[in-house]
């Protein structure tokens, strides 16, 4: 394997970008034209669209042990295909709604809109989201061992016996 | 798959801050790649030189190209890999140097970052297929949408070349802001001597159809086959009969009616035309000022037309156009000026516009060319040129120079000495912008040869004092407050994209950057088109130019356009979305979701309901892929499997 | 005449018309239902309707789509019918629903803790809010509440919310008791221990799928992604990661659909509790979009719509 693949080691946290290609993965590079320096952490997945970013990409980022998720795309109404980010920013809230019920620290998923001019914000986007996920710290994994705490055992769990239906 | 990683120092842009021959040596540890190395200019000659190199010596069928932007140069690197053989499909690009070594300046964290950005290409690389293009027709006309000086260039130079060009202008008369001017810098030439010939030819040119007073409701469609909803706006006169005798505009009684085309520093009649030189040249009623369509009693135009051209029942009317590419000239309007509160904030008669100050000047102005001020019709003796007012101030929300507005002072400040040889004329400035073709040389003779003073500073206030105006700033150069008393102010107001460009943005789906204005494809490489193919742009729609600059964005178009349609057939691009039939359930949930209607309603032979994509109509956007619940629906190139490979290759799937 | 009666009687006189009609019948116990499928009239003899009848039929309707069927439902299985009705995953025109007002259903898992092993069930009655069971041998006398799904407990729509024929008498909603929701309870939790809840469960879930297949809302069927390989979302191996990112693709995917019917969570053999997760999606599904599944025929997905101003999204800077 590549020594790139234990990316603690930098003490970075691994944070992935999923990027619209007309809006914000312009802006990214137009940032990098302007040379506006950023925490070396993200690494940008390039898709046409916010609607093309589905939902299970975000989950399955965060369930493999992702410890950021950034999605970024065209402002609302300047979408380059017309309607793909109202659609995203639909899809998008959902997850990050739902996403507490399942442990997961919805602050480590972020989306936001970056226009292909805004390199400036790009630069302060990038910063601001990978010193909160410095802040959070390294995302708990399934794959930890669970720790075996009274709470956890069966009879706590089946709520549904107390009172009244999930 | 044998996968050939190119990482390219792009001289020391990447290999500054990131260690290439590192890079290139553990890329060769992911699977499937076969060969690594790295180039000093990968895009060079000798660079794809190499590439097909090794295509051919380790028998490569997959390449990546780690170095800049693929918004840069995956074009070119997709007909390199094509020149030896393979699909240009089968190839991706790690972007090294714009999100890697230009950003970072830790070279450990970015050489870790940019081998990972190769694993994640590489991945992506191994879930990819070949795509194959397919062909259509090309209607060969092109849709020019402005009629200004950029538009005309663009429509005469297409139609010369034998296209069919439809130019369609909002306004009664093409021209644009060219057509307003007195005369032109650096050389003091007429505007309309110049412009003037080249609206007879639009008018009299076989091959192009003029739409005025008409505008674009709805453009559907792709490259090469666009259709446009053209709305001609009713003028209450039918331009088929109209042969411009003015005769309605002599007797029209309605004489209080707003000149826009004198920037509302004069008035002009309810029906009226123009200017006498307008293409086409016909007579349009103001319906808010017309007594028979406001009040319903007067309709002397009707009564006086000789050919009874006049129809107070017109409607607007929508025509459908069949077009293979559009170019966008929208030009600009002026940024409105009344925010500022020092200068008078738009209630001050004597303090106008440069356009204003222009109608002033011209010989077919209101004035008859003889510089009188608004407020009592005097000439004046003092004026004052106060430069970017709406430019180069952020507080204003304008922080870009309207570039052009240095150039059009001085010329004005030369004018003004040989309309009114005893005249005094000063001018507040920021800086000389005078970067063109004889322009400095221009700008020095204002000041040497015509005796126009320049102060560099800001005026802090406008006041009126009598008859006259005081104006009140800072010589910074001197480091002192000056007063002047001026007769007339003229203020070099800023520019900004047209009204309803953000509109028209949105139909085009074209994008505009943070000032409104449209957004070239590239800022140096693709100038004049946009990120929708087919679609081109000149003048000021895409930022502040002067005349020469506009004129030869024009032809940029043009240029582009006739490209397009030296083609008889397109190939369409294979990034579309696809329907698995064996998979789809035929919910049509993505037809729902579709913005673009590509998606069908269709069946299988066996009369299974299943979504079927017209791929030429499909603009590759992605939204039905993650519609539908179980991927039967795939936008090639960025399919379910390659993104998730990666996102795995980033964040490998854990194992207990 | 009583429900069942009237319910049989509607039956045999649509029957001609149909290829099928769906219900119950009894199954190796009198605490045990089974789905009866009913193409002639001596199959409707054995139509029963009870607090036995747990199943969601509306499961089976997406693949018997062109087929002229008939379906009895419950008020919570007639929600599935609309929201399979609004996705063009049905005909109208060939379905015809026979409905009831529903009494309620018993939870088996509920009354296995209750009662231990249900192994020798000599009978089974609901009399009033009490089940009747006598069980190895032995009389018992439950409060319904005690053993009924949870769902029940908070039911809104006893009766079928679509009908084209309606047995029997309607039933009163429920009015829910007070105090916390599972749900609630559940989120006083930390996200560490929420993330360490799910992972002790995940560790046990077999991926076994009946959480799936007896969803009536999981219309993909042989194409689910779960068992995919192209798209290739989750894989094979049956670990706490994997089974917890199946669980999710499911909950996202029902996001704006599920309508509430607890057949996942009745079906697990782990008693894992699947509920949770869908409660919550329902409840940020419906105060973003103010929109309940199942219940409009007429409604769009609100993940197929959108509106330009969002009143709901607060707009991310």
């Amino acid at each position: 394997m590549p020594p790139s693949n234990d990316l603690k080691d930098g003490g970075e946290l691994r944070i992935i970008g999923f990027l619209c290609n007309w809006c914000s993965y312009s802006g990214a590079d137009a940032a990098g034209v302007a040379r506006l320096e950023q925490p070396t952490d993200l690494r940008i997945i390039r898709t046409p669209c916010t609607g093309r970013i589905d939902p299970l990409f975000i989950l399955r980022a965060l369930i493999n042990g992702a410890d950021g998720v950034l999605v970024s795309g065209c402002h609302p109404g300047d979408c380059h295909y017309v309607e793909g980010n109202f659609h995203a920013r639909r899809r998008l809230e959902t997850l990050k709604r739902i996403l507490p019920i399942s442990g997961i620290d919805p602050e480590r998923f972020k989306y936001t809109w970056v226009s292909a001019s805004e390199s400036g914000r790009w630069q302060e986007t990038v910063r601001e989201f990978t010193a909160k996920i410095h802040a959070l710290g390294p995302a708990p994994r399934m794959t930890d061992v669970v720790s075996r705490s009274k709470d956890l055992s069966l009879e706590g769990l089946l709520l549904q016996d107390e009172n009244g239906g999930a | 798959m044998h996968i050939g990683v190119f990482v390219c120092h792009c001289g020391s842009n990447i290999s500054g801050t990131v260690d290439c021959p590192q890079t290139a040596k553990a890329a060769g540890e992911f699977p499937d790649v076969v060969y690594s190395t790295d180039e000093m200019y990968t895009c060079s000659e000798p660079g794809q030189e190499s590439i097909i190199r090794a295509i051919k010596e380790h028998n490569l069928d997959g390449v990546v190209v780690a170095s800049c932007s693929p918004r840069m140069h995956e074009a070119t690197f997709r007909r390199t890999v094509e020149r030896a053989g393979l699909n240009p499909y089968m190839f991706e690009m790690a972007n090294i140097r714009e999100h890697v070594s230009w950003v970072g300046r830790d070279k450990a964290l970015n050489t870790r970052k940019a081998i990972d950005l190769i694993g994640m290409a590489v991945a992506k690389l191994r879930n990819g297929t070949p795509l194959f293009s397919e062909r259509f027709n090309v209607t060969r006309k092109l849709m020019v949408i402005g009629g200004g000086v950029a538009g005309i260039q663009a429509a005469l130079d297409a139609a010369d070349s034998g296209i069919e060009v439809v130019l369609v202008e909002r306004e009664t008369t093409i021209g644009g802001k060219m057509a307003k001017l007195d005369k032109t810098f650096p050389t003091i030439d007429c505007s309309s001597c110049v412009l003037g010939p080249k609206m007879v030819e639009v008018a009299q040119h076989p091959k192009i159809t003029l739409y005025a007073a008409s505008e674009v409701d709805n453009v559907s469609g792709y490259v090469g086959n666009f259709t446009v909803q053209v709305r001609k706006r009713a003028v209450y006169v039918d331009w088929d009969a109209c042969t411009g005798c003015g005769l309605c505009t002599e007797k029209c009684p309605s004489r209080k009616t707003p000149d826009p085309f004198n920037e509302l520093i004069a008035t002009t009649t309810a029906i009226n035309i123009p200017f006498p030189q307008a293409i086409p040249k016909k007579a349009t009623i103001n319906p808010d000022y017309c007594l028979q369509l406001t009040k319903g009693k007067c309709g002397v135009c009707a009564k006086v037309c000789p050919v009874g051209c006049i129809d107070f029942e017109q409607q607007d009317k929508i025509e459908e156009v069949q077009v293979g590419a559009i170019v966008v000239a929208t030009g600009y309007d002026l940024f409105d000026y009344s925010v500022y509160k020092q200068y008078g904030a738009g209630k001050l008669p004597d303090v106008i516009t440069s356009l204003q100050y222009e109608r002033l000047l011209n010989a077919s102005g209101p004035t008859g060319g003889h510089v009188l001020r608004p407020s009592d019709g005097a000439e004046p003796k003092h004026v004052v040129f106060i430069q970017c007012v709406g430019s180069r101030d952020k507080s204003k929300g304008r922080a870009y120079c309207s570039s052009f507005c240095c150039m059009y002072t001085a010329k004005q400040a030369i004018l003004t000495k040989s309309h009114l040889p005893d005249s005094q004329s000063y001018v507040f400035y920021m800086d000389i912008r005078s970067p063109g073709k004889g322009y400095d040389e221009f700008t020095r003779r204002t000041q040497e040869l015509y005796g126009a003073q320049y102060i560099r500073g800001r005026v802090s206030s406008i006041h009126q004092h009598g008859s006259s105006l005081v104006v009140r700033g800072a010589d910074t150069l001197a480091g002192m407050q000056v007063e002047i008393k001026a007769d007339l102010v003229v203020l070099a107001v800023g520019i900004e994209p047209s009204r309803n460009s953000q509109k028209l943005a949105a139909t085009l789906h074209i994008s505009a950057d943070t000032d409104g204005f449209f957004m070239e494809g590239h800022p140096k490489l693709k100038p004049v088109e946009t990120n929708t193919a087919g679609v081109f742009l000149a003048g000021c729609c895409q930022g502040p130019r002067d005349i020469p600059t506009s004129v030869s964005m024009g032809s940029a178009a043009a240029a582009k356009a006739m490209v397009l349609f030296s083609n008889e057939q397109l190939e369409s691009d294979p990034q579309v979305a696809t329907v698995n039939a064996t998979r789809c359930v035929g919910c049509y949930k993505c037809v729902k979701t579709c913005p673009f209607g590509a998606i069908l309603e269709s069946e299988d032979r066996w009369k299974n309901p299943k979504a079927e994509v017209l791929p030429t109509i499909c603009k590759g956007c992605g939204i039905c892929s993650v519609t539908c619940p179980h991927g039967a629906i795939q936008l090639n190139h960025f399919t379910d499997n390659q993104l998730l490979a990666e996102v795995n290759a980033i964040c490998p799937l854990p194992t207990i | 005449m009583n429900v069942l009666e009237t319910m049989k009687k509607c039956i045999r006189e649509a029957l001609p018309d149909l290829d099928m009609v769906m219900g119950w019948e009894q199954g190796f116990d009198t605490l045990h239902a089974t789905p009866l499928f009913m193409e002639t009239a001596e199959d409707v003899d054995r139509l029963i309707l009870g607090p036995t009848c747990v199943q969601s039929l509306a499961v089976h309707l997406p693949s018997l789509k062109g087929k002229k069927i008939g379906v009895v439902v419950k008020g919570c299985d007639s929600r599935a019918v609309v929201q399979l009705l609004s996705e063009n995953l049905l005909n109208r025109e060939n379905l015809v629903i026979f409905g009831f007002g529903c009494d309620g259903v018993v939870s088996l898992s509920r009354l296995k803790k209750k009662l231990g092993a249900l192994d020798f069930i000599e009978s089974a009655e609901k009399k009033d809010d009490r089940l009747c069971i006598e069980i190895n041998g032995e009389q018992q006398d439950l409060p319904f509440d005690d053993i009924c799904a949870p769902k029940c407990l908070t039911c809104s729509r006893p009766n079928a919310i679509i009908s084209d024929h309606f047995a029997g008498p309607q039933r009163t909603p429920r009015i829910p008791a007070k105090g916390k929701t599972a749900l609630e309870k559940f989120e006083e939790k930390s996200l560490p221990e929420r993330f360490d809840f799910w992972k002790a469960q995940m560790q046990r879930c077999v991926r076994c799928y009946a959480c799936r297949d007896s969803c009536p809302m999981c219309v993909c069927r042989d194409h689910c992604v779960a068992v995919s390989r192209n798209p290739h979302f989750v894989s094979q191996e049956a670990t706490a990661s994997e089974n917890f990112m199946f669980q999710l693709i499911h909950v996202m995917h029902l996001a704006g659909r599920c309508v509430s019917c607890g057949e996942c969570e009745r079906a697990c053999p782990m008693d894992i509790p699947l509920g949770l997760l869908r409660a919550k999606s329902t409840e940020v599904t419906s105060a973003l979009f103010n929109q309940e599944a199942g219940l409009d025929q007429e409604a769009v997905l609100p993940l197929l719509s959108f509106n330009i101003e969002e009143e709901t999204i607060e707009e991310h800077d």
